[in-house]
């Protein structure tokens, strides 16, 4: 500890005029911490904190159980079927031939319906986490992911029992505008709320997210307007018509396979990079995220930018729900109204990504085989209770975000990893 | 007396950070009851020494001694002990506790151990301030005093620590010369009381006036230490630069032609909802620098800020170019053809995070050739950039270099190319040289000296009596919100300074 | 006196002048809009309780036309919101009004609602009050309603639950210390990480232990104090008023009132308080004087973890007498809205508590107010207090001023 309250490491590198250092009383904001913490380590800082997260995990797991993680995180990753990209399988405890076998790429086998559900929740977390970074690059913490993620739903839903003579791709396109609108509508209340009276964000997010909770709940439970009158004992809506439902291009779709809207998440993420770095929107959203009071003083309307951020944010996290309830739930019942995480895992993956489209895509591959590999139906509960598995993911997602906040320990763990070098080169010189 | 030993001495002080040496072996050395200056630019290392003098930072070599013992300084809490205090050149005063309260934190009269005492401490912090002629009372808040009188809760600070060592850090920055005067003054008595008072300033007048000796810093070295007598302006200023300076601006004489930039009648209300500014009303005109002189606070930013469109206007009218652009949105007001050189240039100035060519199209980045239909073209960007950064001499860095990564002088010159090089009728340069070198600040004036021989109209805003005297054409004096006085170029500062409080009405008492 | 101390009290003036005060009034007249058609007026036709809405509207509206936009903005709202609830309730029979409006049963809920909020909301005023933001405040709480049940379970006392459960939040605070102080990382990112890690964990180890069966029925809970002689006050109605409403109480609530003036005598009349106020203004000023900053701060987070739990034993063993998942439903942030709606001031933060419990009893007795059991909507009333914390951080009545420093992690030079 007291290592770590010594000086401010050089972060100059190689410029060779020292740079002002940033006047007192100014702290930089999330956006430019994150952006200097995006300098610090390239690619390894993300998979540094991932692996200090797992590994702290893994302890718990033992601790508690006395279970062996590795075992337990095996099984995790067998339920994720990730490992069906890979066309080959290797045997450790055996000998070259043996140990490499081809496996190929079955799309029949367990193996593969595992990845399929496992895309399946990468699907919204993708969108998600962008919601989360597309806020967080103009300096807002939008932790409404969840409300947003449950007003695209319930929209979303309505549209889909809406509508049913349409034509297929009309009655889609129609229900993920609803959903998307909605989910930009309810993130902009927060954002017109910031603009306006200067409310922080995090605090009227997370209002929002309960009154999403329980609007949800009215319209979805207790004999509310949405409710299937035929369903009592388990609350939940109408069935969407088939005319809304997104086409399924992997894997059965009696069996949820894997729907387009997987693409359409990854579309989103181009759009994400491209309307950040190519766009004036995106030039003004970075400069507010950076230096709020410089934008302003460049003629940008900060308040404007916070209201577009945050319902652009709102506008992923809408299309994720969206996406879920055409592509696989196709109605809402009222104890996934009430249970959601997927906006909150949303903060893990952007903060993990960096807020980089790249970085979202992979960390959303990871919290996605997570989710699925801990799931009832995937971990073998003679191996790891699921129960217990659901909470350790959010465990280790709480570490991540947690680690992630502290570039500081990164940056010391990496600038050690330089004195070390040097101390070496010096004992070879000596 | 020359027997004696000197209440403090420091031996080879050497400080380093990464990348530059602050202190490189300087030594220096105080006697009981003197004045000792500690005279040098910006960046010479005269806060480092007396931030290592302060326990606030530690010393890579050297030792100090008081009263001939060495001692260790881990923190200001050493330093206090050892009879050290300090006034910061940022006050380190809370303002929303009152002045006894800033006094004797850390130090508290208690209760039964428990509870503060506050009668105790209102009663100790009224005594001492009136043994000194303070006149402060112990229970304002310390947001509602003058800045004069916040210093002197600084004094009291360090004198009810018993200090008997008192380091002023540019303690006449925030000050008029009249209450400059003042402090010389309290000096001049605790001095004779037996108080020993490092003076740190890096203006030559002050140095001449009030200190028995001088060291002189340069880049981290001493260079000399001389006393009063004999000492000259100019010899002083060769020793802090290192080569004769010009202490004053070149430039010919004007050559005025229409207004530029019309104020009339205008009123301001700032954020915390009192009226900033009070019916002003001035112009600038082309081919003119007119400088505003005033102490910090009285409605100078306010008053840029609105004539940028940054705050709301509540009555008056600002013309630009013989159009009226009261409540047009900023933005509209930079293309109108304004320059503004913010105060702050990290805060205000620069995006800090973006790279130089980013950060050079804050304005334009959302019109043509920049960007079209709300596509940008990054590559423009870095065109228009190049261009620049040459044009404006930017050294450490590319268009691709991020703005944090260049020396303060490259920053604001990266601010210059911006606000002047899109060619604009009217220049606001506010505080345009604060923090920088002698050589940036000598690039600067140059710049708005060139800017205003192009038939710009320049309005100058600036804390530093020297350079609105070095630049300006015409001076105006704002005090609370009103333009008090006009002056021509040969204006003395004496004059001003009694403008600038009031027309020499005390204000605090 | 000088001349900016004088500009300030002018504006101290006017900003209590004529169209903030009409503004106020509004807003009051809103609230009685809706009181109008409650017991014990129970006015059962429209024309009163519209009519004086719409007053409150307009005087929202003139507050506005003169400047003042929040205060406005708020008494319209309100207004609007009075008129809409009195027309709900006027829907409602007379008997069941006067079945949800008990005054004595709904202050008793009041109180029982806003103790939690008290506890974290006074956590968080040292822990922010020192320059520290403590949106964690959640997580903490949900350890110490977790770890108040299993510590009670385990040592079978209620006090042993107590000192467990502020002992795990206290841990956690700890967390949110070394990672907020001493790496100086973004103080709201790992809050809201301490939030996760609390969820985590909570839900973790109650899986593992009570798994599907839950917690036990048997335990051990906090007792409440029976005042038995407040009933024999006459006059009868009154005692019996004073009984019902403060006379069975938890031992909890009154430690949380016992907090309120001890937590503001630690605050603004002791060294110690004087000391985390000017850490958390100007923690440089406070470091050159030798007090340390890092000490400081590291004392008051981990104390306000301690306080925050002990708002979640509260809630599972002194009023819940079980433990779920996820137990604390966002009482947490209520609380930080409390805090800053009462200006990071105990009794301030005591007045939104209150506000924020009634909105919160209110919303569990409504659904007894529709006449058919099976209608929907007064499910919706359990957003109110969420929708009223909204209201309240967008500052309708005033803004209040937080410490200069928080948010801003301290380097040592």
């Amino acid at each position: 500890m007291t290592e770590l309250s010594g000086e401010p490491p050089d972060l100059t590198g190689e410029t060779p005029e020292a740079p002002e250092p940033t006047p007192e009383g100014t702290v930089p904001s999330v956006a430019a911490r994150l952006a200097f913490y995006q300098r610090a380590g390239g690619v390894i800082t993300p998979l540094l904190t991932a692996l200090v997260a797992f590994l702290i995990g893994g302890l718990v797991v033992y601790a508690t159980t006395g279970k062996n993680p590795v075992s337990t995180y095996k099984a995790i990753f067998k339920g994720s079927g990730l490992s069906w990209l890979s066309p080959v399988s290797v045997h450790w405890h055996t000998f070259y031939p043996n140990a490499v076998k081809w496996t190929g790429w079955n799309t029949g086998n367990l193996t593969a319906l595992n990845l399929q559900q496992t895309l399946i929740v990468v699907t919204p977390l993708i969108l998600t986490g962008l919601a989360v970074a597309f806020a967080f690059r103009c300096g807002l913490f939008n932790i409404g992911g969840n409300g947003q993620y449950t007003v695209g739903a319930i929209t979303a839903v309505q549209f889909g029992v809406w509508f049913s003579g349409l034509p297929g791709p009309l009655h889609v396109i129609i229900a993920m505008a609803a959903a998307t609108l909605a989910g930009a509508a309810w993130a902009g209340i927060a954002g017109l709320l910031k603009a306006t009276t200067g409310a922080h964000e995090v605090i009227t997010t997370i209002m929002l997210n309960w009154i999403a909770l329980w609007i949800g709940s009215y319209l979805v439970g207790f004999n509310g307007p949405m409710q299937d009158k035929r369903e009592i004992s388990a609350p939940v809506t109408k069935s969407i018509a088939p005319s809304a439902h997104l086409h399924v291009f992997w894997g059965n779709p009696l069996l949820q396979g894997l729907h387009i809207g997987f693409f359409i998440a990854l579309g989103a993420l181009v759009v994400y990079w491209i309307l950040l770095n190519r766009t004036t929107l995106g030039y003004e959203v970075r400069a507010v995220g950076f230096n709020a009071e410089a934008a302003r003083y460049g003629g940008i309307s900060v308040a404007r930018n916070y209201f577009l951020a945050m319902a652009i944010s709102g506008a992923f996290a809408g299309l994720a729900g969206a996406i879920d309830l055409l592509g696989w739930e196709f109605n809402l019942d009222l104890i996934s109204v009430q249970t959601v995480q997927i906006g909150f895992i949303g903060i893990a993956v952007a903060l993990l990504g960096r807020n980089s489209a790249i970085g979202i895509f992979f960390s959303a591959l990871l919290f996605g085989a997570l989710l699925n590999g801990t799931s009832s139906r995937n971990l073998d509960p003679s191996i790891f209770k699921p129960e217990l598995a659901g909470n350790l993911t959010r465990i280790i997602q709480g570490l991540v975000v947690l680690f992630v906040g502290a570039d500081l320990l990164i940056l010391y763990l990496w600038q050690a990893r330089k004195k070390v070098r040097l101390l070496q080169r010096k004992a070879e010189q000596a | 007396m020359v027997d004696e030993a000197p209440v403090l001495e420091l031996r080879g002080i050497t400080k380093r950070f990464p990348g530059v040496v602050a202190n490189d072996h300087v030594d220096f050395d105080l006697r009981r009851g003197e004045v000792h200056a500690l005279l040098g630019e910006n960046g010479a290392g005269k806060s480092t020494l007396v931030n290592v003098l302060y326990g606030l930072y530690h010393p890579d070599e050297g030792s100090i001694l008081v009263k001939g013992e060495p001692i260790r300084l881990h923190s200001p809490k050493d330093a206090i002990k050892h009879g050290i205090g300090m006034v910061h050149q940022h006050f380190m005063l809370i303002p929303v506790m009152t002045v006894a309260e800033n006094i004797v934190l850390a130090t508290e009269p208690t209760q039964g151990g428990v509870l503060l005492d506050y009668r105790a401490a209102n009663k100790r912090v009224a005594e001492l301030s009136s043994s000194f002629n303070f006149a402060i009372d112990p229970g304002a808040r310390v947001e509602s005093i003058s800045v004069g009188q916040q210093q002197r809760v600084e004094i009291l600070k360090a004198l009810y620590r018993h200090a008997d060592i008192l380091i002023l850090d540019e303690p006449t920055a925030v000050l008029t010369p009249q209450e400059a005067r003042e402090l010389f003054a309290i000096l001049k008595t605790l001095t004779s009381q037996g108080m020993s008072v490092i003076f740190i300033t890096h203006k030559l007048n002050e140095v001449l006036e009030l200190a028995d000796r001088i060291t002189v810093l340069r880049r981290g070295n001493r260079i000399d230490t001389v006393d009063r007598q004999g000492a000259t302006e100019q010899g002083l200023a060769r020793m802090m630069v290192g080569r004769d300076v010009l202490l004053r601006v070149d430039k010919g004489a004007p050559s005025v032609a229409e207004p530029l930039l019309s104020i009339d009648d205008l009123h301001v209300i700032d954020e915390r909802g009192l009226e900033a500014v009070r019916g002003v009303s001035f112009e600038v005109r082309s081919g003119e620098i007119v400088g505003l002189a005033g102490v910090d606070g009285n409605g100078q930013s306010e008053l840029i800020d609105a004539i940028s469109g940054l705050q709301r206007v509540s009555s008056g009218t600002v013309k630009l170019g013989g159009r009226d652009v009261t409540g047009v949105n900023p933005s509209s007001i930079l293309d109108l053809g304004l320059g503004h050189i913010p105060e702050d240039r990290q805060l205000r100035g620069l995006v800090l995070e973006f790279s130089l060519a980013e950060n050079l199209a804050l304005h334009d980045f959302d019109k043509p050739p920049d960007s079209r239909w709300g596509w940008l073209f990054p590559r423009q960007l870095v065109r228009r950039a190049r261009d620049l950064l040459k044009r404006y001499d930017v050294r450490g860095g590319g268009p691709q270099t991020r703005a944090a990564a260049l020396s303060g002088g490259n920053q604001q010159k990266v601010v210059l190319a911006r606000e002047i090089g899109r060619g604009p009728s009217v220049l606001i340069a506010a505080q345009p040289t604060r923090g920088l070198d002698v050589g940036a600040i000598e690039f600067v004036h140059r710049q708005l000296v060139e800017a205003r021989d192009n038939g710009k109209a320049v309005l100058l805003v600036s804390l530093e009596l020297d350079e609105i005297l070095s630049l300006s054409d015409r001076v105006l004096v704002v005090y609370e919100g009103r333009i008090v006085a006009e002056h021509g170029p040969d204006v003395g500062e004496e004059q001003l300074g009694i403008e600038m409080t009031g027309g020499g009405r005390e204000v605090a008492a | 006196m000088s001349v900016r101390a004088e500009q300030l009290q002018r504006a101290a003036w006017t900003r209590a002048s004529a169209p903030q005060t009409i503004g106020l009034v509004g807003i009051a007249l809103g609230f009685l809009a809706l009181w109008l058609a409650l017991p014990p007026f129970g006015v059962r036709t429209a024309p009163a309780p519209v009519a004086v809405g719409i007053l409150a509207a307009a005087a929202g509206i003139w507050a506005i036309s003169r400047g003042k936009v929040r205060v406005g903005g708020g008494a319209i709202v309100i207004g609007l919101v009075g008129i809409a609830g009195a027309l709900l309730a006027m829907r409602a029979s007379s008997s069941n009004l006067e079945g949800v409006f008990v005054w004595s049963a709904l202050l008793a809920a009041t109180l029982r609602f806003a103790t939690p909020l008290t506890f974290a909301a006074i956590g968080g005023m040292f822990s922010e009050r020192s320059g520290v933001v403590n949106i964690g405040l959640e997580g903490m709480m949900l350890m110490g309603a977790f770890f108040g049940a299993y510590g009670a379970d385990q040592t079978g006392s209620w006090v042993g639950g107590i000192f467990i459960g502020m002992l795990s939040g206290a841990l956690l605070a700890l967390v949110h210390a070394i990672f907020t102080i001493s790496l100086r990382a973004d103080q709201i990112v790992t809050g809201t990480a301490i939030n996760f890690l609390a969820l985590g964990v909570t839900g973790y180890l109650y899986n593992q232990h009570y798994g599907n069966n839950g917690t036990p029925n048997n335990l051990p809970a906090i007792p409440d104090v029976n005042i038995k002689f407040l009933s024999h006050i006459p006059p009868h109605g009154l005692g019996n008023f004073l009984y019902n409403s403060i006379g069975q109480l938890n031992l909890m609530v009154w430690l949380s009132l016992l907090l309120l003036p001890v937590s503001y005598v630690v605050m603004f009349k002791t060294p110690v308080g004087l000391r985390i106020r000017s850490v958390g203004e100007h923690p440089r000023a406070a470091d050159t004087l030798g007090i340390s900053v890092y000490r400081t701060r590291y004392g008051a987070v981990i104390l306000s973890g301690a306080l925050a739990a002990l708002g979640g034993v509260f809630l599972s063993i002194g009023f819940l007498n079980s433990f779920t998942e996820n137990l604390t439903a966002g009482r947490g942030f209520i609380a930080l809205a409390a805090l800053i709606f009462g200006g990071w001031r105990p009794f301030g933060a005591f007045a939104a508590a209150l506000l924020f419990g009634f909105s919160s009893a209110l919303a569990l007795r409504l659904p007894d107010l529709s006449a058919s059991s099976s209608a929907a909507w007064p499910v919706l009333f359990q957003t109110l207090p969420y929708v009223l914390t909204l209201i309240a951080v967008a500052g309708v009545i005033g803004r209040s001023i937080p410490p200069a420093a928080i948010g801003r992690p301290y380097i040592k030079q």
